[in-house]
């Protein structure tokens, strides 16, 4: 009998099994469980020791949010969306540009392939070839963002559900076709209708990037919002609400928002006058954007003002109190009438009046504000102390307002163009930096002006060591600077003398994509030519070979442009800055030394017209001269004179005494009356014939003729002469 | 499909080792002989394309140094290299080396290393970036029990264990219907029983009991969620237990041959050892059953070794020392000399 009513309860442990299962173990549990394992200790019971205390409460992504809390940046790493990869890390904007986008290119072909073959992705994987698929998605839990999205088109059977799911998913274009499919106004509850307005009226009939590119929204560079009306009129909008019958106060209100919205302001206050007489009560956000867009309705200050004025007198009637919203609107209307004294004393009452009744004004208002009193060429005023006293205070920036994301970049290009202040600067970095902050940056425009104000007013004004670092940390994974303040950067490099990172400077401009960048690249050799000598041998190494190397960039380029693979003509360096290419690198005392080559080649390149204008300082490649025959390389030294002599340089004359008496080891008395004598010049080698032709031509003015027919002879001689 | 294996007993990283073995017959080993055979098949060259082709040169891609290189000595490490992900030599400033080579010859460097690319590393969990972590999660935390010090202390308070397993996937589905399974298990010390209720737990429970750890294992993985079987087993502990305690009528009816083991006291070896000595003491035998089963051998000289003797070749089996026992025991009671050890 015992044994039977054991089979009964039948545990089917079958020992083998069961040890493998063991081995897969992952958590054990040990339960709250009482002997019986029916009852969990209540854990409200006073602490015994023995029984768990309360759970703390966190929610799905607590514990992730705080591990990703624990990571800081790193200022060596590109930023995570790119591969970390040398070869696929980008330096310049361009590069972080193109593999971001090119990247969510990918994506989105993903997600076409996905919607357009919707049903290669709803199958079970187990169903067996021929039998009837069944429709089911083997996602588990089932998550709406990555399951194919519907595709409307003419052909499309709609239901009044897939007008929901259009609408719920803000898919203006499908939204509309859907309700053309259903036939129209008549078809629709007033519930839908309302919805649908709504939509219409927020987007203004315009699809909307989705919010799943989130890099296209990134680099989408918005340019400033135009002040010009861009709604619709007569639209589905307009049609939609005549056709609501009677209209509700929230078919008004979101009219009028979608109106005021998009500037049409005058159509606007119309409608929220005539809802006033009906007697039909409006929003607080109603308000507000009638706020945004007074200005429309009136010329003149004072009459603006007034309006303003009434319509905040017109909300107390209607029995509405203001939101922060009507605080930034105000100073939205108030800061786009222009400066002057007087608006900026209203707007000063109005953030008084609304700080009595307990707003404070959010990042839009202070934006506004700064607008407002910061201007260009206005007097400096510094309120942006006060605005970052009251913002360090508050324990997390929320953002509110789209427009939220524009303080930063503003405040900043304060710090550096209005107050040319470096301690604001800092501190608005490091507002930016607290928290969750950084997602008020804006986008990647936004946040390389952002960049480019911090960078210009570092440079400008703070300490040498405190800029380096700065540099370091941001170029080039976070901001890759702008050619201007490539140059900001260069000329702070310069003023403090440091000759390794100006060597460094010139890979950077390669890298970032400004080497053809001619006014940048001579800037950069004149830095070179005046931080020189003050630098250690090593260093001055390094210049003479980043000097060499933009003599080299140029002619690939050049060589570049002659098998047409550049698409803009590449611009030439100028004599000048050819000249102190030559400079630098005939700074050698060896003979055998590569900088002599690029000596020759710049010289070359000056020779043949290649190089715009003459250089400023020609009594440099008089220098050269004498050192390049003193240290034995009489080609380089000819061709100097030759080229200080076409010119028609003074310098010529007393070079080219000076070359010979080097090359002929005679005293430049001697050298001088030598040459008076222009048939004892036939005996001398060819080089220094060159140089001795070089003085005359000068001396006489030669015509042009002669000089071409120098150089011709010049060239014969150099390459018979080299050994010399 | 990846599974985190985490297991109280210390057994489990035998199979780590195991894994190791693999990779290094996987591991492929580095060239030790080229064959450097360039000699190429001739073609006529009528149209010289080939000097055409060679002409285009490849194109120059200046590549940025390691940003190992640029590393401060200072970096903390976990910003760096913050979650789990293959090696990267271009990343990480450590001079490493693998790979199998012949003896003598040094493991090829990090750059192109796929071996290192193969093994998963636990750059992301530095003791540094653990203890920050730590720290992190730390406000979820609550304090542990005071008293449940020690494992005897927690085995006391908590002996119900429930074992399930959670699985990690990186496909379209979340779900593995493995998860559903539950394993519960109880010492059998622990349940409070007495002997009859015991013997009928035993019974009841069968196979589930395993006499080496005293374990009661309950796994269940008839329902499909996990909740289900966490409530089945539930049941089944409970049903089992009380069960045990109910005595039914037909249990009196319980004779010699469904005892469970050998009782000595009821069997038919007392009554010969009680026979023997009232014999041997002539004294009269007319004993009931009862009396035989009360008798007191503790007058018997030996008896009560003669007694666990017998109780444990039956109960224990036949084997060379219960069987040795029994022969000494035997001995003993009936006054014999000791076995020599020179007999055996």
């Amino acid at each position: 009998m015992i044994s039977e009513h054991s089979t009964n309860i039948a545990f089917r442990t079958k020992r083998g099994e069961e040890k493998r299962q063991w081995s897969r173990l992952v958590h054990i549990c040990r339960t709250m469980a009482t002997l019986e394992g029916q009852k969990v200790p209540q854990s409200s019971s006073a602490s015994d020791g023995i029984s768990p205390p309360q759970r703390i409460h966190r929610g799905p992504t607590d514990i992730l949010q705080a591990l990703a809390a624990t990571v800081g940046p790193d200022p060596t790493a590109a930023h995570y969306k790119y591969h970390d990869d040398p070869y696929l890390i980008p330096l310049s904007n361009f590069r972080k540009r193109s593999y971001a986008l090119s990247a969510e290119a990918g994506r989105k072909a993903a997600a076409w392939v996905r919607d357009e073959h919707a049903d290669l992705f709803s199958m079970r994987e187990w169903d067996p070839p021929g039998k009837k698929k069944t429709p089911y998605l083997n996602a588990d839990p089932h998550i709406d963002a990555f399951a194919p999205k519907p595709i409307y088109n003419d052909e499309s059977k709609v239901t009044e559900e897939d007008f929901k799911y259009t609408l719920n998913n803000a898919l203006v274009e499908d939204a509309i076709k859907v309700f053309e499919l259903l036939g129209g106004v008549n078809a629709l509850s007033e519930e839908l209708k309302m919805e649908f307005l709504q939509l219409l009226c927020f987007y203004n009939e315009k699809e909307p990037l989705a919010m799943e590119w989130l890099e296209e929204r990134w680099f989408a560079a918005k340019t400033r919002d135009r002040h010009s009306a861009t709604w619709r009129l007569g639209g589905l909008a307009d049609s939609i609400f005549t056709s609501m019958e009677p209209k509700s106060s929230e078919a008004y209100c979101a009219i009028i928002q979608g109106m005021a919205k998009y500037y049409q302001a005058e159509r606007a206050h119309l409608l929220a006058q005539e809802a006033m007489e009906k007697g039909i009560p409006l929003s607080t956000s109603v308000f507000n954007s009638l706020i945004s867009c007074v200005g429309f309705l009136k010329e003149g200050t004072t009459l603006r003002i007034e309006a303003l004025k009434t319509l905040l007198a017109q909300m107390k009637e209607q029995g509405l109190s203001p939101d922060q919203g009507t605080l930034s609107s105000c100073l939205k209307s108030i800061s786009a009438w222009g400066g002057g004294n007087m608006l900026q004393q209203v707007a000063l009452q109005v953030v008084a009046e609304f700080k009595s009744i307990g707003l404070q004004p959010g990042l839009s208002a202070y934006y506004y504000l700064l607008c407002l009193f910061c201007k260009e060429r206005g007097p400096r005023v510094d309120i942006l102390t006060t605005i970052l006293n009251d913002l360090e205070k508050r324990e997390n920036l929320v953002p509110q307002d789209a427009t939220d994301t524009n303080f930063f970049i503003t405040a900043m290009g304060v710090c550096s163009d209005h107050l040319q202040d470096i301690s604001l600067a800092e501190r608005l970095h490091k507002l930016l930096m607290k928290g969750d902050n950084y997602r008020l940056v804006g986008d990647a425009y936004k946040e390389s002006i952002y960049y480019r104000h911090y960078i210009t007013v570092s440079c400008r004004h703070a300490p040498f060591e405190k800029t380096l670092e700065l540099l370091d940390t941001l170029i080039p994974n976070v901001y890759v600077p702008e050619p201007s303040v490539m140059e900001e950067i260069i000329k702070r490099l310069e003023a403090g003398g440091a000759g390794e990172r100006l060597a460094q400077a010139w890979s950077q401009l390669v890298v970032f994509g400004h080497a053809n960048r001619v006014r940048l690249v001579e800037r950069l050799l004149d830095a070179f030519c005046n931080c020189y000598q003050y630098q250690d041998d090593e260093i001055k190494a390094k210049i003479r070979l980043a000097a060499g190397d933009i003599l080299k960039f140029g002619q690939m380029a050049e060589e570049k442009e002659e098998k047409n693979e550049m698409r803009s003509p590449v611009q030439k360096l100028s004599a000048t800055a050819m000249t102190n290419i030559i400079e630098l690198c005939s700074d050698v005392t060896d003979k055998a030394d590569e900088g002599w080559e690029k000596v020759s080649q710049a010289l070359d390149r000056l020779r043949s017209q290649q190089a715009a204008g003459v250089p400023a300082r020609p009594q440099v490649l008089a220098q050269v001269a004498q050192r390049a025959a003193t240290v034995g390389r009489p080609t380089i030294a000819a061709a100097a004179v030759g080229y200080l002599s076409e010119c028609g340089f003074e310098e010529a004359t007393s070079a080219s005494v000076a070359t010979l008496s080097v090359m002929l080891n005679r005293s430049e008395e001697e050298v001088k009356t030598l040459l008076q004598d222009r048939s004892n010049l036939s005996a001398l080698h060819p080089t220094a014939l060159a140089v001795a032709e070089a003085y005359h031509e000068v001396k006489s003015g030669a015509s042009l003729h002669q000089s071409d027919s120098s150089t011709s002879s010049e060239s014969d001689s150099e390459s018979s002469d080299d050994d010399c | 499909m990846s599974v985190f294996i985490k297991y109280n007993k210390p057994g489990s990283i035998g199979n780590i080792f195991n894994v190791q073995v693999l990779w290094r017959f996987n591991s492929t080993t580095a060239e030790t002989m080229r064959k450097e055979e360039d000699e190429e098949f001739r073609v006529l060259d009528i149209m010289k394309k080939r000097d055409r082709q060679q002409k285009r040169t490849a194109r120059k891609i200046n590549i940025q140094p390691d940003r190992a290189d640029r590393m401060p000595t200072d970096q903390n490490w976990g910003n760096v290299w913050p979650g789990p992900k293959t090696f990267h030599p271009s990343s990480v400033p450590l001079p490493i080396r693998q790979g199998y080579v012949p003896k003598g010859q040094a493991p090829p460097g990090k750059k192109a290393n796929a071996e290192l690319m193969k093994i998963p590393n636990f750059l992301h969990l530095t003791p540094p970036a653990i203890k920050t972590q730590c720290e992190a999660i730390k406000k979820y935390c609550t304090e542990w029990p005071k008293l449940l010090n020690s494992e005897d202390a927690i085995e006391k308070h908590y002996p119900v264990e429930v074992i399930t397993s959670d699985y990690c996937h990186a496909s379209p589905t979340i779900r593995n219907p493995l998860a559903r399974i539950v394993n519960l298990r109880v010492k059998l010390s622990t349940l409070n029983l007495d002997k009859h209720a015991k013997d009928k737990f035993l019974r009841l429970v069968g196979d589930c009991y395993d006499e080496k750890t005293d374990f009661v294992t309950f796994v269940s993985d008839r329902c499909p969620m996990r909740k289900q079987n966490l409530d089945y087993v539930n049941y089944l502990l409970t049903a089992c237990y009380h069960e045990s305690w109910n005595v039914e009528d037909w249990e009196k009816e319980k004779c010699e041959d469904d005892m469970e083991y050998y009782i000595w006291d009821n069997n038919a070896s007392k009554k010969s050892l009680v026979n023997w000595h009232l014999r041997c003491n002539n004294q009269e035998i007319n004993l009931t059953d009862d009396e035989y089963k009360n008798y007191d051998i503790s007058g018997i000289s030996n008896a009560s070794g003669y007694k666990e003797a017998v109780s444990s070749l039956m109960n224990d089996g036949e084997n060379e020392d219960t069987v040795k026992n029994y022969g000494s025991a035997v001995r003993k009671l009936l006054g014999l000399p000791e076995r020599k050890l020179t007999q055996c």
